[in-house]
């Protein structure tokens, strides 16, 4: 952690508002949380653990205050690149798992498991719509649905729309598909360049990419 | 030393922050700023910015998810 500055004397300091002990409401949402996950459990195991993983996915990203609009939005516009690495590190570790995964996989004569999409200009295209986006709405998917849960009101409009947007999306996916990603190509690194090349070749660039997002960060602090 | 308030409640990521920074720049040394948001993402890089500028910086939660943040301005 950063190191605490005090404020000069003499700064009025305004007493907080009474604020409401949230401890009873924590105990009903967790025992909540619990009756869920075991009837759930007692449908099918699956469901039990996908909820247990979510809501430990929410807890994580609320108290981290993770935002991967911020990671791509804050090298630009304030030079801070602390998120950047973050995602940077968070994908390193993900490739590791995946990785493994595919790997076991592959070698018992399967096709790797997991989304391997066709990458294209469409892909930049989305890319770059979803960018203004998530910095328009103030958050990317994750970061609007943990701040949806937080009472931040702004961002219910924006899940109406995100579900709008999400539905229109699946209503006319079956055009993009054939216009776009059946035309695409899908790589497979591991596949196409061997596991050791393309495990170096990804390590590589996600250090590069760390490198460089680590002199942004100290070039801007002078 | 003056003090100067920036209400931005209701206000997303990145809008208090750039208010900050503009505000700021309009300040003089030794001046206060209290910027007030209810964004959470605000208290996390609203304080990055004004410490990596050198300022001092201090947050208080004013309320269940309400919360002021001030800087000071140094240079």
């Amino acid at each position: 952690m950063e190191t605490k500055t005090t404020v000069t004397q003499g700064v009025p300091v305004r007493a907080g508002k009474k604020r409401r002990n949230q401890l009873p409401a924590a105990i009903v949402v967790l025992l909540g949380i619990i009756i869920v996950a075991v009837i759930l459990g007692g449908k099918s195991p699956g469901l039990a653990i996908s909820w247990v993983i979510g809501i430990g996915f929410g807890v994580v990203l609320q108290k981290s205050r993770f935002c991967f609009a911020a990671a791509f939005r804050d090298p630009f516009l304030t030079g801070s690149t602390s998120l950047a690495k973050a995602v940077i590190i968070a994908v390193a570790i993900a490739s590791l798992g995946f990785g493994a995964v595919q790997y076991a996989a592959v070698s018992g004569g399967g096709n790797p498991p997991g989304f391997i999409s066709p990458v294209g200009l469409h892909t930049a295209i989305g890319a770059i719509l979803f960018g203004i986006g998530m910095v328009i709405a103030g958050g990317c998917a994750s970061g609007t649905l943990m701040r949806v849960g937080e009472g931040f009101t702004m961002q219910w409009l924006v899940l109406v729309f995100f579900v709008i947007g999400t539905l229109w999306g699946t209503h006319d996916y079956a055009f993009w598909k054939a216009v776009f990603f059946d035309r695409a190509p899908q790589v497979h690194l591991p596949s196409a360049l061997g596991w050791p090349l393309s495990f170096i070749l990804q390590f590589l660039v996600l250090g590069a990419l760390y490198i460089l997002a680590d002199k942004w960060g100290n070039r801007q602090r002078n | 030393m003056a003090e100067y308030r920036l209400d931005c409640f209701g206000e997303a990521c990145p809008v208090p922050l750039l208010k900050a920074q503009k505000k700021l720049a309009d300040l003089k040394v030794g001046d206060l700023l209290i910027v007030e948001v209810d964004h959470s993402c605000a208290i996390k890089n609203v304080p990055e910015w004004a410490r990596k500028e050198g300022h001092n910086v201090e947050i208080e939660e004013i309320g269940d998810g309400e919360w002021e943040i001030y800087i000071q301005k140094t240079k």
